[in-house]
């Protein structure tokens, strides 16, 4: 039986017809899974639920284009990690206006210690690689993030992958070489970026 | 980066032994070694990315997400008017005013054209020169050449 027609395929197409009940029991069979995600990236506990709230009303909102070619947890899974790393970027980018008044020196600097650690500080060592990883995170489209995210954090291996996405596993396979070809690439330059002693 | 590896690369980087070729590559290419190297380095970095506990929603999450759902709901004029009877109220007291200035106009325009612009004959009469006969025989008895 293919996705669509499976019973969390009705839940959908109940939910696209406006259903609100349908609505509801996709919020409830998701919601902690949404926190983990979010919980992960973020690390900001205050925060954690704003952003969750703001990932489901986005489901609500977009669920009418769901088109059945990705599972609906793989589709939930990118609307969250996307909604994380805007987060993450405005919060960036707050931090810049605020510290505007800056030498070039100092707001390079910045900009290479999101998204609140100093590298060389690190408050927690787990918390510093988060924000390493983040940081390289950036530098990937939204698809080889979401891919990377899932193989690497959700431990899904390439068959399930292809299943969730609806491609082939070779096409998994290249994408996700790709991306983490990229994300050494962003790593070397990383690495080469001076950091405040 | 060569096609053995590729094709074995996400089982090993996920802890799947590898196979006999796979690691017989592995050993006799360095460009190979080099970078699974790397990769593998970067792959064990996302564990900082795994959430270290678990953060259960506070009860009422759907409540709230409803709540904002509606704020973000796209409002049509209506429901503008229904959601904040003071708004309306402003409104429909601004366009009665506006009735009001608009329609004094309207008339005021329509009783200066009531009265009517006066007719070419009475225009013809005020520019022309005066024709009474009276005046003009006497204009003529007091001609002296």
């Amino acid at each position: 039986m293919d996705y669509e027609h499976s019973q969390e395929g009705a839940l959908v197409r109940r939910a696209q017809s406006g259903d609100e009940a349908a609505f509801r029991e996709i919020v409830e069979r998701y919601q902690s899974k949404v926190f983990s995600i979010i919980h992960g990236i973020i690390r900001q506990r205050n925060d954690v639920e704003d952003i969750a709230q703001q990932v489901f009303s986005k489901v609500y909102f977009s669920i009418r284009n769901f088109d059945f070619r990705s599972s609906l947890i793989t589709w939930i899974y990118k609307i969250t990690v996307n909604e994380c790393f805007d987060y993450l970027r405005k919060k960036k980018v707050r931090k810049l206006v605020y510290e505007s008044d800056l030498s070039e020196d100092e707001v390079r600097r910045v900009e290479n210690t999101e998204p609140a650690v100093d590298r060389q500080v690190p408050v927690d060592q787990n918390l510093a690689q988060r924000d390493y990883v983040v940081k390289l995170l950036m530098r990937v489209s939204e698809e080889e993030r979401t891919l990377l995210m899932l193989k690497e954090v959700e431990g899904r291996s390439v068959e399930e992958l292809a299943e969730m996405t609806g491609m082939n596993e070779n096409t998994i396979k290249v994408k996700l070489f790709r991306a983490r070809q990229k994300l050494m690439k962003a790593a070397q330059r990383l690495d080469r970026t001076p950091v405040a002693g | 980066m060569h096609q053995v590896i590729l094709d074995r690369l996400e089982e090993y980087l996920a802890g799947t032994p590898s196979s006999r070729e796979f690691t017989a590559h592995l050993e006799s290419c360095p460009e190979c070694r080099t970078e699974v190297s790397e990769m593998q380095e970067l792959s064990s970095a996302f564990g900082a990315l795994r959430a270290s506990e678990e953060i259960a929603p506070r009860s009422g999450f759907y409540a709230r997400v409803a709540q904002r759902v509606e704020q973000q709901r796209p409002r049509s004029l209506a429901s503008v008017f229904w959601l904040d009877p003071v708004f309306a109220k402003r409104v429909a007291f601004a366009s009665l005013m506006t009735l009001a200035v608009l329609g004094s106009y309207l008339i005021s325009r329509e009783t200066q054209y009531s009265s009517g612009p006066p007719d070419p004959e009475a225009v013809m009469a005020q520019q022309a020169p005066t024709q009474d006969p009276d005046v003009m025989l006497a204009t003529l008895a007091s001609y002296e050449p």
